[in-house]
């Protein structure tokens, strides 16, 4: 049997974090992971990352897991993949199957980092082929270059609808609508906002009648959904599709920890069946930790603390780390993690509907209930000024926990200050040039550059493109509004690429100047 | 859950009774309501009555939605209800490969 | 269908082409990509039918937790396609119930 510090069981964003950590220490740590490629979920996720600097924002969730596997790796950091941990039993001895064999190994302590696995919602249909999970498609396209179809319906307005939803669209898909039964957009307004801006129409409080096709999905029905969740009669309306993307909320998958005698509880606020743990996320049973969507659904970034946490700990435990430095090392975390914890998304605010920010503003009942902030709410927040030249225009509205903008700009612009989930405000005294930093760094793509008035009664915006293929300096098309309605016809005066924009292009449009507060993104093609 | 006089109400029939709800063993939701009102009242029962989650995956689809038609049945929270019994193997093995462990 | 060039990751690693078979018929896919990848771009939708309702299944979780993908490759039930790694000359073929056979007997 072999012997490890630390036996890991899963190698996401929790996992491989908390094995760098133990590894610093000096603890031999073994990782097991049931796929064949380690980083759980973090390399289907292409979209920047929230948080300040600090929690990898601004990076993508791919680089993010390549950063980590490869600090694990340098550690000596012993990652076995295709390797599914069968149970867990007394005195902390795991059972793995490898390959055709079954193997025993024993830690001094174990990290049950299983993650999360998706909800899923029954209807007419749901079995049809062309009915998958938001993570199956991300899978799809994501990871192995395959479309999941060519006309989607998505169910579920939370993070993981709105995202996968724009990444659909990157991979070329049509999404023809989001759909939730829930009254309110579930998600960060601002990826809302950059679906709603492609044209895409939210339908919330709708729900899916049924799934339609005899083999396989050709269409779908969604209807509007009453206080008591039944279908409105005469609300329904129909889609030809061939895909149904279900995003309707995770779970913990936290079966081993039950399994290992830890103490259990269902608690709504952690999004299900979930091991109590302690600050250190050390479970009811000695050295067995749980850390990630396991001990609670969150966030990758937060994941990552807690797996960081669980490896310091984990260490002070068996005497690699005296205590002194172990409580001063986790006292940095536990700053990190409280930083992503707040703000109107934090896990203690589920459930809660909030009227108006941390300023005192009223949320955009729009951005709720049809995606998109309107051209009248969004003059009243802070990121959105006027003036004569070229400045930022922050569409951000909700207080999320992020500010890589305020770093982006090097003439000190945008400010948000020590609190991270303030909204970004403009400093009208400095002076923007343009340089589209911020428009790159704003993990929502929620920041437009724009200049009001030309002189010769067009204004220029910059905005944050990421689809192929890029629409060429000179090119003439149209304007889309933040709802993603065709509003006048645009042309291309400029599209910069660069490595530090990593991906996000910036292109700049010209648009007749009563535009200059309407216009939000750019469809290719003769206009309209 | 284990009061086994709890009065449930009258069992009736409804629309969606023929819905999938365990994928694998193909299970039924009115199956699962009638189970219920059979005297089943924890999800383990529930599982080994009906083979819920006892298919391929392992319950990894459908366990919440078995715990929200028994929860409703029986008009109680679905945290109420706990969970069915977590053992090894967590996911099908192959006799074979069991066989083989000699527990090194 | 294949994503040729992506605005994000760019073009994909993929293995060299390989036939294998679908039911008897020719098709091509990559090699070590999952068997479920190969017959998606190929436009096969159904994986298998059901044991008591002979329902189509295909692909949903993609990720080896939900089951519905599996299908017999080489001979073999229960396998399931979107975990596993495609090889040239694979047989591969539609699941009744648990088995090749469409009155479930094995084949």
């Amino acid at each position: 049997m072999k012997h490890y510090d630390m036996i890991i069981v899963g190698a996401g964003p929790a996992g491989l974090s908390a094995a760098i950590e133990a590894a610093k220490r000096g603890m031999k740590v073994v990782v097991y992971d049931e796929n064949a490629k380690p980083g759980g979920q973090l390399f289907k996720q292409i979209h920047k990352f929230f948080g300040s600097r600090e929690h990898y924002a601004k990076i993508r969730g791919f680089q993010i897991g390549e950063k980590l596997l490869a600090e694990a790796s340098e550690l000596g950091v012993e990652v076995v993949l295709d390797a599914i941990v069968i149970g867990i039993f007394p005195e902390k001895e795991v059972t793995v199957k490898i390959g055709e064999h079954v193997t025993h190994a024993k830690g001094d302590t174990i990290l049950i980092a299983t993650g999360a696995s998706e909800n899923m919602v029954t209807f007419p249909g749901w079995t049809l082929p062309g009915v998958i999970g938001a993570g199956a498609a991300q899978t799809m396209m994501n990871l192995h270059g395959v479309l999941p179809g060519h006309r989607v319906l998505m169910l579920g307005t939370g993070n993981v609808g709105l995202v996968v939803s724009f990444q659909l669209m990157q991979a070329g898909c049509e999404v023809v609508a989001l759909a939730d039964a829930a009254p309110r957009v579930g998600g960060y307004g601002v990826h809302a906002s950059k679906v709603a801006r492609c044209g895409v129409p939210f339908y919330l409080s709708h729900t899916i009648v049924s799934a339609e096709g005899e083999d396989h999905v050709t269409g779908v029905t969604i209807g509007q959904v009453d206080a008591n969740w039944q279908i409105i009669e005469g609300s329904e309306k129909h889609f030809d599709v061939d895909t149904i993307c279900l995003a309707v909320g995770l779970s913990p998958m936290s079966k081993l920890c039950d399994m290992a005698g830890c103490d259990m509880e269902d608690n709504p606020a952690k999004a299900g069946f979930v091991p109590v743990v302690d600050e250190y996320g050390e479970t009811s049973v000695s050295g067995i930790y749980a850390a990630g969507d396991v001990s609670g659904i969150e966030e990758a970034s937060s994941a990552m603390i807690e797996g960081r946490i669980a490896g310091i700990a984990a260490a002070v435990k068996l005497g690699y780390l005296s205590e002194a430095e172990g409580t001063a090392e986790i006292e940095k975390q536990k700053a990190a993690l409280g930083g992503l914890r707040q703000g109107m998304f934090a896990p203690g605010m589920r459930g809660k509907q909030i009227t108006e920010t941390e300023e005192g503003i009223a949320i955009s009942q729009n951005l709720l209930q049809y995606g998109f902030v309107s051209d009248e709410e969004v003059e009243r927040f802070p990121g959105v000024t006027h003036s004569s030249g070229i400045h930022p225009v922050m569409e951000c509205t909700q207080n999320i926990p992020c500010n890589p903008c305020q770093d982006a700009c090097k003439n000190h612009c945008i400010k948000i200050g020590s609190h991270i989930t303030s909204l970004p405000s403009v400093d009208p005294e400095a002076k923007c040039t343009g340089c589209g930093m911020c428009v790159a760094a704003c993990s929502g793509q929620a920041i437009f550059l724009v200049r009001e008035d030309c002189g010769d009664g067009t204004a220029e915006i910059t905005l944050p493109y990421e689809f192929l293929p890029l629409p060429q300096k000179g090119e003439k098309g149209t304007a889309l509004s933040r709802k993603g309605e065709a509003v006048c016809e645009a042309e291309v005066v400029g599209v910069r690429t660069a490595k530090v924009f990593d991906h996000t292009n910036l292109l700049t449009m010209k648009v007749p100047k009563e535009y200059a507060m309407k216009a939000r993104f750019f469809r290719k093609g003769e206009p309209v | 859950m284990n009061d086994r006089n709890r009065e449930l109400k009258p069992f009736v029939e409804a629309p969606d009774d023929d819905m999938i709800i365990c994928r694998c063993e193909e299970i039924t939701k009115g199956e699962i309501r009638r189970a219920v009102h059979d005297g089943m009242f924890t999800l383990t029962e529930i599982r080994r009555y009906l083979r819920t989650g006892m298919g391929l995956c392992q319950g990894q689809t459908c366990t919440k939605l078995v715990k929200s038609i028994v929860a409703r049945e029986l008009g109680v929270k679905p945290n109420a209800l706990g969970s069915a019994t977590g053992r090894a193997p967590m996911r099908p093995i192959e006799m074979q490969i069991l066989a083989k462990d000699k527990g090194e | 269908m294949r994503i040729q060039e992506h605005p994000i990751l760019g073009t994909y690693e993929k293995g060299k082409t390989v036939s294998f078979t679908f039911d008897g018929k020719q098709l091509e896919g990559c090699a070590g990509e999952p068997i479920a990848m190969a017959l998606k771009n190929a436009g096969v939708m159904v994986h298998r039918y059901t044991k008591k309702e002979h329902k189509p299944r295909g692909i949903f979780c993609a990720i080896g937790r939900c089951t519905d993908c599996v299908m017999v490759v080489n001979g073999k039930p229960n396998v399931r396609t979107c975990i596993t790694p495609l090889e040239a000359g694979m047989e591969v073929r539609t699941q009744y119930g648990v088995s090749a056979g469409k009155e479930g007997n094995a084949v």
